[in-house]
């Protein structure tokens, strides 16, 4: 009897463990996944225009090489699929916006990622930020984007244009002595930028800085990057008589300067140039052939140039030489623009760090809880394969949404190769300063 | 600022007014006599361009064999835009064909687009630098300056001592009165638009020579060169010439008086001054 009594409580209680154990199973995975389907990521970059050429292609293709290589291991987290949308801001404003407005409300994306040019990303940002959606920046650099917007939906791991002008002036000022036998204060510096908000700032923030090394400022002037002549410009630059040249421009507006100040005679001991179309060497080479060494441009670093034995974790090296294998393969480019890395990197850092957060943490990839996720990104220096790490600014802070981890690097064309020479921890080469005779540029 | 580079600045712009007035010119001419503005003619120009650069980057044309190649290309774009375009709306409303026109801006744009992706592209040209008494001279300008004269010379040359060239005038001056008198305007039409279309041509051989190539060019030149069109006085040929060398002065010379932003305001200022004041402009003739 007895015995018979503990068979039916021990059946029973069999019974409601399997059938709990199938509640589990039933329920279990259901919970783990939250939402389904795949993520859907607007893409808005300049595929057309004046733009496109400047930077924005490469971008856009590195951007669809991070896509490429998270969708084919199974998605983010190996099973979330990320299913993306292009749109072509077309160089313009206008139409940026309207593309915009068609991918968050017409193709209902989660997410808008992209964005070249500050004249774009300034307006834009705003009225993305408006609606409560998502804007991932990846190349776009003025920092009136964030500054004092408190935007709590857009977000950028790229560095702002404040630090282009900071760190061009004190790379000049740190080799003054050395290389010009002059003190910082007394080098004469001239900056000449295109007169929209990516120009202007980088333009402001370079002025600022000089002002507070005491450097000289013997002409700061700015001009449409569409116009068709510069030969005024150069001509007012002999008189002001800079020892070095700072500059911010796309990329016909650069090949014009340039040209027509090689033809006009303007002799300087250094130029220095700030992204865009400076750091699209394959272009300028092909216009100006070997006058364009020795010209410095400052931009995120191309992560082919760095030493993959300071990524943290090591992993970094393989997925950086993948990247460029499959660039290479893509486009057949020999010098692989800095825009590839930026466009890769930053899409990678939200793929690869701030989604699965967003997903395992906080239920999903709503805007709500990518920004939460990626408030809590915390990637040290070495942890990204431009070097730089990533951490972005929180509520309260007036740039809230920009990281405050990122870096920047000079490089320059030395002999038809690019070499990050400053900061010097990180340099490749030691800079080439004052540009040598065989520059067309070069003081005599 | 030194009196010798004042003087280099006044000696740029007349150079750059040269190559204004090239692109004005085969624009007024058109204008002047099918009384249609081509909207997308810089878009010729940068075609002509990208045929220089073609042929001799891809194919090591020597370059003025490619030059008469680009206008001769574009002599024969400008017959087919004519005949294909133009031709058919001739006798609509204007802001159709303005219409008609700014479509084929945007569909040679796109299609230069398609064909030759958004790339900048330039000639690998290295080209003498011109030092006289202490001023700095353009070389690629000073070519394209004296090409551009000869041009106006010998469309001068053309549009008074040739018979084509007296009808063509005759049909700007009063296009009903030729056609009572038996003329053959559409024969006119077909020779001014192969005209137009050759200057287009040669102004995009010689600009291939000083600035890149890409599918959005027509932003550069395209806005300054209508200005100079209505500033001269739409249709007249001389005017045109003198609103190149006045806006191109003071771009160049106001520039470095003021700053580069401030000359365009103030080349547009005296746009819309003299707008104001010669609605025909300012060698247009009073109707």
């Amino acid at each position: 009897m007895k015995r018979g009594r503990t068979l039916r409580v021990l059946s029973l209680a069999s019974l409601a463990l399997a059938t709990l154990a199938a509640a589990v199973w039933f329920y279990l995975p259901a919970a783990a996944q939250g939402p389904t389907g795949p993520i859907k990521i607007g893409v808005l970059y300049d595929l057309t225009g004046p733009f496109a050429a400047a930077g924005a292609v490469p971008g856009s293709i590195g951007t669809k090489i991070a896509f490429d290589m998270v969708n084919e291991k199974g998605g983010v987290l190996g099973k979330h699929k990320i299913q993306t949308v292009a749109g072509d801001s077309q160089s313009k404003p206008d139409v940026a916006i309207n593309e915009a407005e068609r991918l968050l409300n017409v193709e209902k994306v989660d997410i808008l990622l992209g964005i070249y040019s500050s004249a774009i990303a300034v307006p834009l940002a705003e009225k993305v930020d408006k609606q409560n959606r998502l804007l991932w920046i990846t190349i776009a650099i003025a920092d009136g984007v964030f500054k004092g917007r408190d935007l709590k939906y857009t977000f950028r791991a790229q560095p702002p244009g404040s630090q282009f002008g900071q760190l061009s002036t004190r790379f000049i000022a740190d080799y003054a002595q050395e290389r010009f036998k002059m003190k910082p204060e007394d080098v004469k510096g001239a900056i000449i930028y295109e007169d929209g908000p990516y120009g202007s700032g980088v333009a402001a923030s370079g002025e600022a800085e000089m002002k507070k090394i005491g450097m000289k400022l013997v002409l700061k002037e700015g001009y449409s990057a569409n116009t068709p002549d510069l030969a005024s410009l150069v001509t007012k630059l002999k008189a002001a008589r800079p020892d070095v040249l700072f500059h911010t421009g796309y990329n016909p507006d650069i090949t014009l300067f340039l040209r027509q100040a090689k033809e006009l005679g303007l002799r300087v001991k250094a130029i220095v140039g700030h992204g865009a179309g400076y750091g699209q060497y394959d272009k300028l080479r092909e216009a100006l052939r070997e006058d364009v060494d020795h010209i410095f441009n400052v931009d995120p670093v191309a992560s082919q140039l760095l030493d993959p034995k300071n990524y943290k974790p090591a992993e970094l090296g393989k997925i950086r030489d993948e990247f460029l294998a499959r660039y290479k393969k893509e486009t057949g480019v020999d010098q692989i623009p800095p825009h590839a890395s930026m466009g890769f990197n930053n899409t990678w850092i939200l793929l690869t760090d701030v989604l699965p957060r967003a997903i395992q943490k906080h239920g999903g990839w709503s805007p709500e809880a990518i920004q939460k996720a990626a408030l809590e990104t915390d990637i040290p220096e070495g942890g990204t394969i431009q070097g730089y790490g990533v951490k972005f600014a929180g509520p309260g802070h007036e740039m809230r949404g920009q990281s405050l981890r990122a870096s920047l690097v000079i490089m320059q064309y030395i002999g038809g190769k690019t070499q990050i020479v400053y900061p010097k921890a990180i340099s490749t080469a030691s800079p080439v300063l004052p540009l040598p005779a065989t520059s067309p540029y070069a003081a005599r | 600022m030194e009196p010798i580079l004042i003087a280099e600045a006044a000696i740029n712009g007349i150079l750059l007014g040269g190559v204004l007035a090239l692109l004005a010119l085969g624009l007024n001419l058109i204008f002047g006599v099918v009384d249609i503005i081509w909207i997308a003619y810089v878009e010729l120009v940068m075609l002509g361009m990208y045929a220089v650069y073609w042929l001799v980057t891809a194919y090591a044309w020597p370059l003025p064999l490619a030059a008469l190649a680009a206008v001769a290309l574009v002599t024969v774009l400008g017959l087919l835009v004519h005949l294909l375009i133009i031709a058919p709306i001739l006798s609509s409303p204007p802001v159709n064909q303005l219409l008609a026109t700014g479509g084929l801006l945007f569909f040679l744009q796109s299609f230069a687009t398609f064909l030759w992706a958004t790339d900048h592209r330039s000639l690998r040209l290295a080209l003498p630098i011109l030092e006289v008494f202490g001023m700095f001279l353009s070389f690629a300008r000073l070519l394209a300056f004296a090409v551009s004269l000869l041009a106006m010379l010998g469309l001068y040359l053309f549009l008074t001592r040739t018979y084509m060239g007296t009808a063509i005038r005759a049909v700007s001056q009063d296009r009903e009165a030729m056609a009572l008198m038996g003329a053959d305007a559409r024969k006119v039409y077909l020779v001014t638009s192969g005209i137009g279309g050759a200057m287009a041509g040669l102004a995009g051989a010689l600009l291939i020579i000083q600035y890149s190539v890409h599918p959005h060019f027509g932003a550069a030149f395209g806005p300054l060169t209508f200005m100079i069109c209505v500033l001269g006085g739409l249709g007249n040929m001389f005017g045109a010439v003198v609103a190149s060398l006045l806006m191109s002065e003071v771009i160049s010379v106001g520039g470095i008086i003021t700053s580069t932003e401030m000359a365009y305001v103030v080349a547009f200022v005296i746009f819309i001054v003299a707008i104001f004041v010669r609605p025909e402009g300012i060698l247009g003739k009073r109707e």
